[in-house]
């Protein structure tokens, strides 16, 4: 994996690991990569993993199973929805409302924007 | 693991290395030892393994002095020199001949690693090309299960693929008996290896710390200007790299290369964040 | 585990030692016979030349002595002088260093090597190049008879081994010049531990300079002591002869023994 240079690392892998639940590759009640195989993967120390997975399972992502292993828990996927609105709003949002303000952009124009995107990427 | 207490050490009376040098090292960690040129990263790891002697002070590597140079210290130390020689045999011979001395080496990781490195089995060792040797004694070594894995620049001479097959070895390699210490140069070839910075200068360790404290304390980002704020900077394409304390709690990416320049220029405004 | 000595571990040593020392080792042997050869076909009587006789009428055998002992002295010290010469390489000696077995274990390999299988395979070596010649001379000694001016009876050719066991005086002066090759060897040995580059001349150098030094002092010293203090007697007796002898075979023994452990703390102290 190509890691960003503005981020910690093991949130980059947070997001890694978020992502393939989102988009189904590991489901619920699935186990996932151990420690060492995800950091042999993401070439990265162990420790770094650890945090990561540490990360997760305090946002109930994933929750370890004693002497088995690291699952995907039954309610991830709200989880990682909620974990990156979270994320989107503290990191991404400032950035953008400071380009609206700045720009001067309506909310009106901003909603129409926001639709065509939308219906153009996501056909809705 | 290592305990390091007021170590003198110096190859001339005249010129010390290192002065009253202490740290602790301990299992289940990667080590990053950085440092200039010349300022005692090889000696260091020397030291460590009872290849030279210190002028004073004690060291004590899993209970044992390393100067005594005692076998069962020797067969939990595995030691990757910048420099080495192989002999004019083949793997299995040489394997015959020394692996017996570990008596915990595991036969099937070897040959694991060995195919893993893509390395020809059917060649003289000594015919091999510097990389390929390299990565023959890296896999004897840790197929050695010594729990103290000490390497002297060790992606030196390894080409691109290799450099890659030698992270995801050491990411597999580490676990909570080891303690691995790895010097140098190339930070960008093993920075996300690292879990633990050791920074040595003016015959003195300048940073032992983990890289969760280093960017708990500071943080590392791209900045348009430069401001008081900011300790240390280098130009770059779209403004500035900075290092600067981490008011908000901000988890930036450690930044090897302008952590290590930081220090040097600036060591006296670290020392306070780091004591 | 005991860390000073282990038999199994050192014999695992020994094995390890053999694939680096063992096939320069090898290629020596086979040189050092060469040489062996080339000497006993140079300088083996013959028919086709003259002065083929001792003054004992025998057949003129008499060159293997110096041969013998130069060869030896030159193969012995070569063979020790190269052991650890690796220590003084910095991309050997690590590896070196840092196998799992004792510095006493080392240093045993060392003199192992040095002290006892180079000189037993010199010896055998020449043993054997001999003997392979006196039996071939002792096939052809009708070719000589026409040389013998009264038609005489040739006798057969001893081999040295049989000269030195059967002779009361040789097996007497051999016993006592029994630890020289291995002072020879202890001395070259420290050589190439001391020394990082050149061990052989270095070596060889240092020995001669101390002789030198040491006989100078010995005779400066003995005229300044006994010159007029002591009444002069010529008559030697045969135990005095003996005595010296004795005392020869104590020294040499003595300094060897010395020389191991200077050795053995060299190398306990060698640095990277």
């Amino acid at each position: 994996m190509e890691f960003r240079d503005n981020k910690a690392i093991y949130l980059q892998i947070a997001e890694y690991v978020c992502e393939h639940i989102l988009l189904g590759k590991w489901k619920a009640d699935e186990k996932v990569p151990s420690v060492r195989e995800l950091a042999v993967e993401m070439e990265v120390n162990p420790n770094t993993v650890m945090r990561t997975y540490e990360l997760l399972q305090n946002k109930s992502i994933i929750n370890n199973k004693r002497g088995i292993g690291f699952f995907v828990d039954e309610a991830a996927i709200d989880n990682v929805i909620n974990y990156r609105k979270q994320q989107f709003i503290i990191d991404d949002l400032p950035v953008v409302f400071r380009n609206i303000y700045l720009l001067n952009i309506s909310f009106d124009e901003l909603e129409n924007q926001y639709k065509t995107f939308v219906k153009e990427n996501f056909n809705a | 693991m290592i305990n390091i207490n007021n170590l003198n050490f110096g190859y001339s009376k005249h010129k010390p290395l290192f002065k009253n040098m202490s740290m602790r090292l301990s299992n289940g960690h990667i080590y990053g030892l950085l440092g200039k040129n010349g300022a005692g990263k090889s000696s260091l790891l020397k030291n460590l393994a009872g290849l030279v002697y210190a002028q004073s002070g004690t060291l004590d590597v899993m209970g044992f002095n390393p100067a005594k140079r005692q076998p069962a210290l020797l067969e939990q130390i595995c030691f990757i020199p910048e420099e080495f020689y192989l002999p004019s045999v083949k793997i299995d011979a040489y394997l015959k001949a020394n692996a017996p001395f570990y008596k915990n080496f595991d036969h099937s990781y070897f040959t694991d690693l060995i195919k893993e490195f893509d390395i020809p089995v059917e060649q003289k060792l000594i015919n091999m090309s510097y990389g390929q040797k390299k990565k023959v004694i890296i896999a004897f070594g840790l197929a050695t299960q010594a729990k103290l894995v000490i390497m002297d620049e060790p992606t030196n001479g390894l080409d691109i693929p290799s450099k890659a097959q030698f992270r995801k070895i050491m990411a597999s390699a580490m676990t909570d008996e080891r303690c691995i210490i790895i010097s140098t140069h190339q930070v960008r070839d093993l920075d996300n290896l690292i879990d633990t910075v050791i920074m040595l200068d003016e015959n003195d360790v300048a940073l032992k710390a983990s890289v969760e404290e280093i960017t708990a304390k500071l943080t590392f980002k791209k900045v348009k200007e430069i401001d008081d704020s900011i300790i240390y900077a280098e130009a770059s394409l779209s403004g500035y790299n900075a290092v600067m304390p981490n008011y908000h709690q901000e988890e930036s990416k450690l930044d090897m290369e302008l952590l290590f320049n930081a220090i040097l220029a600036e060591k006296i405004k670290f020392k306070p964040l780091f004591s | 585990m005991n860390n000073t000595f282990n038999i199994n571990r050192f014999g695992l040593l020994l094995r390890r030692q053999w694939l680096d020392f063992g096939k320069i080792y090898l290629i020596s042997l086979v040189v050092l016979l060469g040489i062996v050869v080339g000497f006993y076909s140079y300088s083996i009587p013959s028919p086709f030349k003259d002065n083929n006789f001792d003054y004992n009428g025998n057949l003129d055998m008499r060159f293997r002595y110096p041969l013998f002992l130069i060869l030896g002295f030159v193969f012995i010290s070569i063979v020790a002088s190269s052991y650890f010469n690796i220590l003084g390489q910095k991309s050997r000696a690590i590896l070196e260093l840092m196998t799992p077995a004792s510095i006493f274990e080392k240093f045993l390999a060392g003199v192992v090597y040095t002290a006892i299988i180079s000189l037993f395979s010199y010896l055998l070596i020449f043993y054997l190049t001999d003997l392979a010649f006196v039996k071939y001379l002792n096939g052809h000694l009708d070719a000589f008879k026409v040389l013998l001016p009264q038609n005489g009876a040739i006798r057969e050719v001893e081999t040295i081994t049989y000269q030195v066991f059967n002779d009361e005086g040789y097996r007497k002066y051999c016993g006592y010049f029994f630890a020289f090759p291995f002072l020879i060897t202890s001395l070259f040995l420290l050589g190439s531990v001391y020394f990082n580059r050149f061990h052989y001349i270095k070596t060889a150098l240092s020995v001669m300079v101390f002789i030198g030094l040491a006989s100078y002092l010995v005779v400066k010293l003995s005229i300044w002591l006994m010159e007029g203090k002591v009444a002069n007697h010529h008559n030697f007796r045969k135990e005095d002869k003996d005595w010296v002898l004795l005392t020869i075979l104590l020294v040499t023994s003595i300094i060897t023994l010395i020389v191991w452990t200077i050795t053995y703390i060299r190398l306990k102290e060698k640095e990277v």
